[in-house]
């Protein structure tokens, strides 16, 4: 009896502490807001009795109304101006608004039949998400961030490469920033369709990459490994594009396909050929089967996933991928069956998601809880170790391309 | 019992779709149809499908870099300076140049321009120069009043149709249908569709019919009918309160007493527009603003109060007044209530269509074009004649910056609408632009070839 006396007791202490610190938190980020709406208040009305309202127009929770009406009545008082009832000839009405850009309080300050309005405004606080924590989890890191669109980057030595629809823009480390060194203009002859696509893959040697945009491959080769000594050159082409690195990583341009510049796809064609005809398609990712070997996962333009297995060239469908984006790429994160298929979600939510998916057979089985990014996901692609994956998102609240770096952390 | 419940959800089950989304098609024709004059200004639907301006608004309602690259101006904003964008072609392969803007921009604003002149510096940057700030024209110069038209061919002569820089070309109209072709050379990229069509001057009902039957996929929804669209389970895709209706009152003649027409401020009844005609679509307003972009439009009384009408005009008696109409439909039957309102408050007011010539009232749908709102609250001064800059930096100048428009009573806010359009199965990421615009260049179709 005693025990559970005290385990009571206990409980109320903790929960009173908890609205009181929840209470103090809550305070805090309005005290600023209400001394200055008081202060404002104070200089139309100056010391009285005045009858008050509150009214939340705002996106401002209901609990925490009362704590902002009790710091504006203490902030009011402070200037000499109590709360009255209804025999008081003035009235403060304020409304707790926003707009689009930012909170504001505005009131109206009545005497006799003048009525004066004053407001303060805040920045609107933006929503923080919280990421649950069960079986794998993936973690994302800003690499980069730019107001242009972005097809993809290359980590080199000491330099960062952006590949932009229409120029290379080559960026060194300057502190713990990138700065950029120089622009190379690609110079297309043929027009770029309304949602480029490119990649660059580094060779072996991480001080050149091969780069592929649509009708356009160039070459880059860095002899000095400075930033501002990196060689472009950019050709018309129709070759096929490097589609998988291979699940090693190690084995560059181990296949490619032919991509039709004008439609933004991939028309099925293998080099070297498959030995099966694989329908067009957007996007690929190799991963490696349990039996041994690896498949082509590929995301056709009718929106069916498919998986061809390289060794028996069998395309057959997969499953469990309703809720994928149009971008994929492998992890070879180590957790579970080792490697991942990272996908974007498929547009249905608010903001776009990253999630890891397994194949065991061929149904895609969720490997991990969603991971939410700040934007649209417009491309992706795996890093040259596979073991991270880059996600180029397009943040339109903050006008710009960010280019994150994924990981998976095992639980 | 629940043997069929079962079936009917393995059913429904089996029926979803097992695709992934993929990135969107390119080819296909669209089929839009609409009840307007299509070329109206400043949103009339292919306008922004064929021209460019030289900044543009983004879906989030934030300006951005167009057929102009960069901009800067003096520390006063009494100067811009405008970049254009290199190897920006018009529709009929002649370069976009600062002449070919300035002659554009010269024949779209005659008068009451925010600039005083134009000027250009080489072929690349255009320069405004005006007596008065301009801070706010970078925003107005997206607008759909100031898209980029080639006013002369290469050799002097007039363009024999409507040519711009838009990722959409005219190709033609016939039987009511005006055909649009994908720019291959569009700056932005080729859009993904290849044509638009866009049938012109159809009843909304039979826009609605052809949306069934699969003729169209993209169809007007007029506020006062988005229920009966719900209703109907139509697909709508509709925007926040992008549009003012609003009584324009000119401030010469027989309403250049600010005291008659502070009159007919007050003897309007929005309820009654909102609740019957407008069938409570929207959010009657009294404010130029609406409240997403300002915070404070409830500072301005919506009420109706006919004995201050009459007090205030007290022994003043004023002529009849005109009143016309920009619009169809609910629009036409709120000029008659506006009017039957003002007869109750002592004014004899004639509903008149087709005027030629500005009349003394007109009513208006006019769509907030951007997310910023001392920009907008200058293009809706500018509409009633002031010439006065907006610049607040702070809600408060705002609100005194409205506040002072307001009191002119040159433009009498009534309703925020929404608009909103219904589309077909087969069309994909369909959006709307902050003034309520479709986004088409960016819609694309399922299916396409």
């Amino acid at each position: 009896m005693g025990l559970m006396r005290l385990l009571t007791a206990g409980l109320v202490s903790a929960l009173m502490m908890a609205v009181l610190l929840q209470d103090a938190s809550a305070a805090s980020q309005w005290d600023e807001p209400a001394a200055a709406l008081a202060g404002q208040i104070a200089d139309i009305l100056g010391p009285g009795q005045v009858r008050f309202t509150l009214r939340n127009a705002s996106s401002i929770g209901n609990d925490d109304v009362p704590v902002i009406r009790r710091l504006l009545e203490q902030d009011l008082k402070s200037h000499g101006i109590t709360v009255a009832g209804s025999e008081s000839a003035n009235a403060i009405r304020i409304t707790l608004s926003e707009n689009v850009r930012e909170r504001l309080w505005v009131a109206e300050v009545v005497e006799g039949t003048e009525t004066q309005v004053t407001m303060v405004h805040l920045d609107l606080a933006g929503a923080q998400s919280a990421q649950q924590a069960s079986g794998m989890v993936l973690r994302s890191q800003q690499l980069f961030s730019t107001r242009e669109p972005i097809l993809s980057v290359l980590v080199a030595p000491g330099a960062l490469i952006v590949l932009e629809p229409e120029q290379f823009v080559i960026y060194d480390h300057s502190g713990k920033t990138w700065r950029e060194q120089r622009r190379v203009l690609i110079g297309q002859k043929r027009p770029l369709p309304r949602d480029p696509r490119g990649i660059i893959i580094p060779n072996n040697d991480l001080i050149s990459f091969q780069a592929w945009l649509a009708g356009t491959e160039c070459t880059g080769n860095d002899t000095a490994q400075d930033a501002g000594s990196w060689s472009i050159h950019c050709q018309e082409s129709d070759d096929p594009w490097p589609i998988a690195a291979g699940a090693d990583g190690n084995t560059p341009a181990r296949i490619s396909a032919f991509y039709n510049g004008a439609r933004d796809y991939f028309t099925g064609v293998l080099a070297p050929n498959a030995g099966v005809d694989l329908p067009a398609f957007y996007t690929s990712a190799v991963i490696p089967r349990p039996a041994g070997g690896g498949a082509i996962l590929v995301n056709g333009i009718d929106g069916k996933m498919q998986l061809l297995d390289t060794a028996s060239s069998r395309a057959q469908p997969v499953a469990g991928t309703r809720d994928w984006g149009s971008d994929f790429a492998a992890l070879n994160s180590g957790c579970g069956a080792g490697t991942q298929v990272i996908a974007s979600g498929s547009g249905e939510a608010a903001t776009d998601s990253l999630r890891a998916y397994e194949i065991p057979a061929l149904e895609a089985v969720p490997a991990s809880p969603p991971l939410a990014v700040n934007g649209a996901v417009t491309a992706m692609w795996p890093a040259p170790d596979n073991k991270s994956v880059f996600a180029v998102v397009r943040n339109t609240a903050a006008h710009a391309y960010e280019v994150d770096r994924v990981t998976a952390v095992c639980n | 019992m629940l043997r069929p419940f079962a079936i009917s959800c393995l059913a429904t089950l089996l029926a979803l779709p097992l695709c992934a989304r993929t990135r969107p098609h390119y080819g296909g024709t669209l089929h839009v149809e609409i009840e307007g004059d299509p070329w109206q200004r400043p949103d009339g639907l292919p306008r922004r499908l064929v021209f460019d301006g030289l900044t543009a608004i983004d879906a989030n309602g934030a300006l951005r870099p167009a057929l102009a690259v960069e901009w800067d101006s003096d520390s006063t904003a009494h100067r811009w300076q405008f970049q254009l964008r290199p190897a920006v072609h018009f529709h009929d392969g002649s370069p976009l140049t600062a002449q070919a803007v300035i002659a554009s921009l010269n024949a779209a604003c005659s008068a009451n321009c925010p600039w005083t002149a134009i000027r250009a510096i080489g072929s690349s940057y255009v320069v405004f120069t005006s007596d008065s700030p301009m801070p706010n024209l970078p925003t107005l110069l997206a607008g759909g009043d100031y898209l980029i038209v080639l006013t002369a061919t290469p050799d002097g002569g007039t363009p024999s149709s409507a040519v711009g820089t838009g990722p959409f070309q005219l190709t033609g109209f016939q039987n009511g249908v005006l055909m649009l072709a994908a720019n291959q050379n569009s700056w932005q990229g080729r859009p993904f569709l290849d044509a638009v069509e866009i049938r012109v001057h159809r009843a909304i009902h039979d826009q609605w019919l052809d949306l069934g039957v699969g003729r169209a996929d993209v169809v007007e929804v007029p506020a006062e009918m988005l229920r009966q669209a719900q209703q109907q389970r139509l697909q709508v895709i509709s925007s926040p309160h992008t549009e003012l209706v609003a009584l324009q009152l000119i401030e010469t003649g027989p309403l250049q007493d600010p005291a008659l027409r502070a009159s007919i401020s007050l003897a309007l009844d929005r309820a009654s527009l909102y609740n019957v005609i407008f069938q409570k679509q929207g959010e009657l307003t009294a404010s130029a603003l609406p409240q997403n972009l300002s915070g404070y439009s409830f500072l301005f009384s919506s009420d109706r109060d006919l004995n201050k009408a009459h007090e205030i005009r007290g022994g003043l008696a004023a002529p009849p007044l005109k009143l016309s109409v920009e619009g169809d439909g609910a629009m036409q039957l709120a000029a008659q209530r506006i009017a039957l309102n003002l007869r109750e408050a002592g004014f004899n007011v004639q509903v008149v269509t087709g005027a030629t010539q500005p009349t003394d009232l007109t009513l208006r749908a006019i769509p907030f074009e951007s997310a910023d709102p001392a920009a907008e609250l200058e293009r809706l001064s500018r509409l009633g004649g002031h010439t006065q800059p907006v610049s607040a930096p702070t809600p408060q100048g705002l609100f005194k910056s409205e506040r002072d428009f307001l009191s002119l009573h040159t433009l009498v806010p009534l309703l925020d609408l929404p608009r909103a359009y219904a589309i077909g199965a087969r069309v994909r990421d369909f959006e709307l632009l902050p003034g309520g615009a479709p986004d088409l260049p960016d819609a694309s179709l399922e299916g396409a070839p």
